[in-house]
């Protein structure tokens, strides 16, 4: 089992240093090694989590090396990151054919693998964060290999989640201070004293850094347009997810247990609300397909810290279960959003159109998958939104006044969201074909539909079978509290239901369809009159949102990056830098009379 | 044994002045052969540490308070290790780099003066000698800086030189007012002298002097003047042996000596180090984040991490000092490969500006390959050295319950990692600058110094596996946690 364990991390990091040093030519080998590599790491993780539910019932820490611990939610991660990392790389295998470098992107991709694997099994603080560092620079070093903007981008991600790796050696530096330990497991810390809510913060800030939830989200949005596809659905969409939201499961459940109603419980759920609000509002007036996407993979996030902020165990596990959904359902977008810009060659939204009848493999899995973003019945991202509302009711049970606040962030932003990709569907699939022709508009290589259509078919097991698989295999046993469901959605059932409702309005429709009616094309809900100009192909859609006063304000101090802490801080940073250039004109008597004036403050201190 | 560190070093700078204009291979090897065997004397000066504790050399068979003794200790095997390694790896760079100076023979004899200085700083065991040989070391140091004898080289190390020399004379005037007040030179009897005596204002005031005077040789602000100009105008080799070690030996290793173990921890003088650090570790940050001359950025940055070092030896804890100390070897390791680097980029395109490079690392990827670990290692990005150090510091200050110091040194090094990834993004990403269509990878010699740093950055964290950091940094932690001890452990066959 130890073998095991350890096999995972070091198969895909030996095959990726092989990789590393493969000669440049041999793309077809490192490919190939790649797709071997992390197909050996999925099934090693497989292992791993069969062979720990056997003992399920026993006890939820199974084993124990000495840095590396193994419980439920450890094991289900884990678990996913073998399988994204898989399909990723299979995809990867067509989408990146023409690339230089391949050998190197595989390494880091399977360094990724390895890393992320280590982060979430390994029971040593200092060890996790070793991982969670590694992380980091493989982030960097594959953003970078996009388009030629892209070093700025992923100067910018590393800048951001490097330094969120300095918050979270902080937190650690107090949580030694508090516990004894530095076994992950062992340490439990009441959030009684100023020392431990600030520990927690930090943490909170490096999760919510990783997982890209605001104010420390902007280093997806600006990566999305510059760094490779593959790597937006692999890192933001799926694997930064997992392990952000892994991390600020184990510190508010395992580390510190949040209370309801308390001031940090109070505080997760603000960040998740603004999250959101302003990112999905940021999506709405997107005109770039992947900066739109990341935008929702920031807005996601929002759901999951509000499940999570809950701090009663059925937001939790809603939180946890989106998390899950989330990375599902974002990479699938993701991926079939990169079969469109494979063969559109763009992915600029007024530039597309029209493509549902040439790529409808990649058409059925995006509208499948924003189906599920969006929380509709029966696909998986309704269960587990609904679960985040029942925790929402649940917290409204214990007596504070703003449930409902709570309550109808979350909904009007799974409304937005379903606007969002309502525009986003009629502007890639349906709608008029652009002006400029795509050449070569047809169904891309088997092995870039296989990760898209698993994921897809995901999205409908996950969603109509929601208690059997997902919810009994991973995320009850990771909470190792008892579930109880005030108000479960019985989804099988219900999926009947609405096939059969699908079938009757199918039927009525071909009844009705002898006598056809004449209606105005439908254009997200807009006034056509008022836009005469407006180009039908869907990517002017919502521009009337910025129209509105307030939010016409918001959205241009968000243009000017206001809102954006990097870049905020960033300008002070310089600001401040070119005061104290200026102090230093390169006169020796000025240096001279700092060293006087610096000693006479001393003598004053002292004497 | 002790005293062939002097020896070796200033015999190979005599014999260099003397028969090195006519032969360069001469030059070559006897420099060479001087730093390997110095290095390998303070490996074996570590070993002996280890195994038998203090050692004390009477010259000429005097004992301590009357005649000159020279002392290794932990801290000073310690200083020995990183100085010799350091200049030994520095005079395999310079082989190459120096090609493109003329005498270059000079150049050699003032780079072994400077070691010899060095050396002699960390061994004297009277305070007087310490000054002189920091004079030596400074002196060299001053003529290295204005080695290329252009305009801009001329006033950097005309700057150095007034701003060293009121170092100088305020470290004098307190060695003086010292002097006066105990009547010994040596330091260990200094120590004693105070102790029987007691700590007063004279003793505050000589504090005062020291720490104006060694703050800046080792450029704490608002001392910090100098060291902009004079590290970016010296020849690569020279600033980075400034900035690895000079600034470390002349700076930190004196204040520390003097203010740990002769004068005794005294909270007014910590607190007044810590503050120093702090300031500097911000100011010298947020410098370097605006610089578009890529070695004023190094050096600006330098201030930052001689901040990091001071900030957690102020804290006087046995994890504040580990911290620091490790952070002193770590910044010693990835600055110097960083002017290296530096180095090697001017010696390819003859150009340190930012704004003009780009797109390098297709040309040069042993360059951009060592410079991306030096610069992940500086900014504490684990796996990597600066990591661990910057892991004990950080700790140490929650430990010591000084989470605004803490603050400050996470904030520095968030800041850090913003300069570094700029110099990565504009050096060695982006569009390549048609004027360097030909540049090429540097010579041989250079490329394997900078590949011996960066492997030790990346192995760095195996000096953080127990077994080895006890080996390598315990007896330097343990001089300093004992204090006045240092008095007894020196003159412990005399009194």
């Amino acid at each position: 089992m130890r073998n095991l364990l350890l096999s995972s991390l070091i198969v895909p990091f030996i095959l990726g240093l092989v990789s590393f040093i493969l000669p440049k030519k041999n793309k077809t080998l490192a490919c190939a090694l790649a797709i071997i590599a992390s197909f050996a790491t999925f099934i090693v993780c497989i292992a791993v989590f069969m062979l720990k539910s056997k003992f399920y019932l026993d006890n939820s820490y199974i084993y124990t090396l000495q840095y590396f611990l193994v419980d439920n939610l450890s094991a289900f991660i884990a678990l996913f990151i073998g399988l994204f990392g898989f399909l990723i790389v299979l995809y990867s295998s067509g989408f990146m054919k023409d690339k230089e470098e391949l050998n190197k992107y595989y390494a880091y991709v399977l360094w990724t693998i390895s890393a992320s694997i280590g982060a979430v099994i390994s029971n040593n603080f200092l060890l996790f964060l070793t991982f969670w560092g590694v992380l980091g620079i493989t982030l960097y070093l594959l953003i970078a290999m996009g388009t030629e903007d892209a070093p700025a981008s992923a100067k910018k991600a590393f800048i951001i989640i490097g330094g969120s790796d300095a918050l979270i050696l902080l937190g650690m530096a107090a949580v030694f201070q508090l516990s004894p330990f530095l076994e992950i497991s062992r340490i439990h810390i009441p959030l009684t004293n100023n020392l431990a809510v600030f520990s927690f913060i930090c943490l909170a800030l490096g999760a919510f850094a990783k997982s890209g939830a605001m104010p420390l989200h902007t280093w997806i949005p600006d990566s999305a347009e510059t760094a490779p596809t593959p790597v937006m659905a692999f890192l933001p969409a799926s694997l930064d997810k997992l392990l952000g939201i892994y991390l600020l499961f184990r510190i508010s459940v395992n580390i510190f247990d949040i209370q309801p109603n308390s001031a940090i419980s109070l505080f997760l759920m603000i960040i998740g609300s603004i999250t959101i609000i302003a990112a999905v509002m940021m999506a709405l007036v997107q005109h770039n397909f992947k900066k739109l996407l990341s935008y929702h993979a920031v807005s996601q996030v929002g759901y999951m810290i509000l499940g999570i902020g809950t701090a009663n165990p059925i937001g939790i596990a809603g939180g946890l279960f989106h998390m899950l959904n989330n990375a599902v359902y974002k990479s699938c977008l993701f991926l079939s959003g990169g079969n469109v810009e494979y063969r559109a060659k763009t992915d600029d939204l007024s530039k597309l159109g029209g493509l549902a009848k040439f790529m409808p493999v990649t058409f059925i899995a995006f509208a499948i998958a924003s189906f599920s973003i969006s929380g509709i019945p029966p696909f998986n991202g309704f269960v587990s939104k609904w679960m985040i509302y029942q925790g929402i009711i649940e917290l409204g049970k214990t007596g504070t006044k703003l449930w409902p606040l709570w309550l109808s962030v979350a909904m009007f932003g799974s409304a937005l969201t379903l606007a969002s990709f309502m525009k986003l569907i009629h502007a890639i699939f349906l709608g008029q074909p652009s002006a400029k022709k795509i050449d070569d508009a047809k169904e891309v290589p088997a092995v870039m539909n296989i990760a898209p259509v698993i994921l897809a078919g995901l999205c409908i097991i996950f969603g109509v079978w929601a208690t059997q698989i997902p919810l009994r295999l991973f995320i009850v046993p990771s909470m190792q509290t008892h579930l109880t469901f005030s108000g479960m959605w019985n989804s099988s059932l219900a999926t009947i239901l609405i096939l059969v409702g699908l079938l009757i309005g199918f039927i009525i429709y071909l009844l009705g369809s002898l006598k056809s009616r004449e209606v105005r094309q439908f254009i997200g809900g807009e006034d056509l009159e008022k836009n005469p100009q407006m180009n039908p192909s869907g990517a002017e859609f919502y521009n009337t949102v910025r129209e509105i006063p307030l939010l016409q304000f918001l959205y241009k101090r968000a243009e000017e990056k206001l809102f954006d802490i990097y870049e905020m801080g960033k300008r002070a940073v310089f600001g401040v830098s070119s005061l104290f250039s200026y102090l230093h004109n390169g006169i020796l008597p000025t240096y001279c009379v700092w060293i006087l004036l610096g000693m006479i403050v001393i003598m004053l201190v002292i004497l | 044994m002790l005293v062939l560190f002097f020896i070796i070093s200033l015999a190979a700078a005599f014999l260099i002045a003397m028969f090195g204009r006519k032969s360069k291979l001469f030059c070559h090897l006897t420099s060479i052969l001087a730093t390997l065997s110095l290095f390998l004397l303070s490996l074996y000066a570590l070993y002996l540490v280890n195994k038998s504790g203090v050692i004390v050399y009477n010259i000429g068979g005097w004992i301590p308070p009357l005649g000159i003794c020279l002392v290794l200790d932990g801290f000073s095997a310690f200083m020995l290790l990183v100085l010799n390694f350091i200049s030994f790896i520095v005079a395999i760079y310079a082989l190459a780099y120096m090609e493109k100076y003329t005498d270059k023979y000079r150049f050699y004899c003032l780079f072994m003066c400077m070691i010899t200085g060095m050396n002699g700083v960390i061994l004297a065991g009277d305070i007087f000698n310490l000054f002189v040989c920091l004079e030596i070391a400074s002196v060299a140091s001053y003529a290295l800086v204005a080695f290329g004898t252009e305009a801009e080289e001329l006033e950097a190390a005309f700057k150095y030189i007034v701003m060293g020399a009121i170092a100088a004379s305020f470290i004098l005037l307190g060695i003086g007012l010292l002097y006066a007040y105990t009547s010994t030179l040596n330091m260990a009897d200094i120590s004693l002298a105070i102790a029987h005596k007691g700590f007063n204002t004279v003793i505050l005031l000589v504090s005062v002097l020291f720490i104006a005077g060694f703050g800046t040789k080792s450029a704490l602000v608002p001392f910090h003047g100098w060291l902009p100009d004079a590290h970016s105008s010296a020849p690569a080799a020279v600033s980075a042996m400034l900035s690895g070690v000079l600034i470390k030996v002349l700076g930190i290793y004196s204040l520390v000596r003097i203010f740990f173990n002769i004068f005794g921890v005294n909270q007014i003088i910590l607190m007044i180090l810590a503050i120093l650090g702090a300031i500097s570790i911000l100011v010298g940050a947020i410098l370097a984040i605006g610089q578009w001359d890529l070695k004023r950025l190094l050096a600006y940055s330098s201030i930052s991490q001689i901040g990091y070092v001071i900030l957690s030896l102020s804290l006087a804890t046995p994890l504040g000092i580990l911290g620091g100390l490790f952070h002193l070897f770590n910044h010693s390791v990835f600055k110097s490969l960083l002017f290296l680097n530096s180095g090697a980029i001017e010696y390819a395109t003859g150009c340190r500006n930012l704004k003009e490079m780009g797109g390098l690392k297709e040309k040069m990827p042993i360059t951009a390959n060592t410079s991306w670990i030096a610069s992940l290692s500086i900014s504490g990005i684990p796996p990597f050295s600066g990591f661990w150090s910057k892991l004990l510091i950080i700790i140490a200050c929650v430990q010591a319950n000084r989470i605004g110091l803490a603050l400050i040194a996470v904030a520095g090094s968030i800041i850090t990692l913003a300069y570094f990834m700029k110099v990565q993004k504009v050096i060695f990403y982006g569009k390549l600058n048609p004027a360097f269509d030909k540049i090429k990878e540097v010579p041989v010699s250079m490329r394997l110094a900078m590949i011996v740093l960066a492997v030790l950055c990346l192995l760095g964290g195996i000096l953080f596996i127990p077994r080895i950091l006890v080996y390598f940094l315990k007896p330097a932690v343990s001089v300093l946690l004992l204090g006045t001890n240092y008095a007894f452990t020196v003159l412990g066959g005399v009194l």
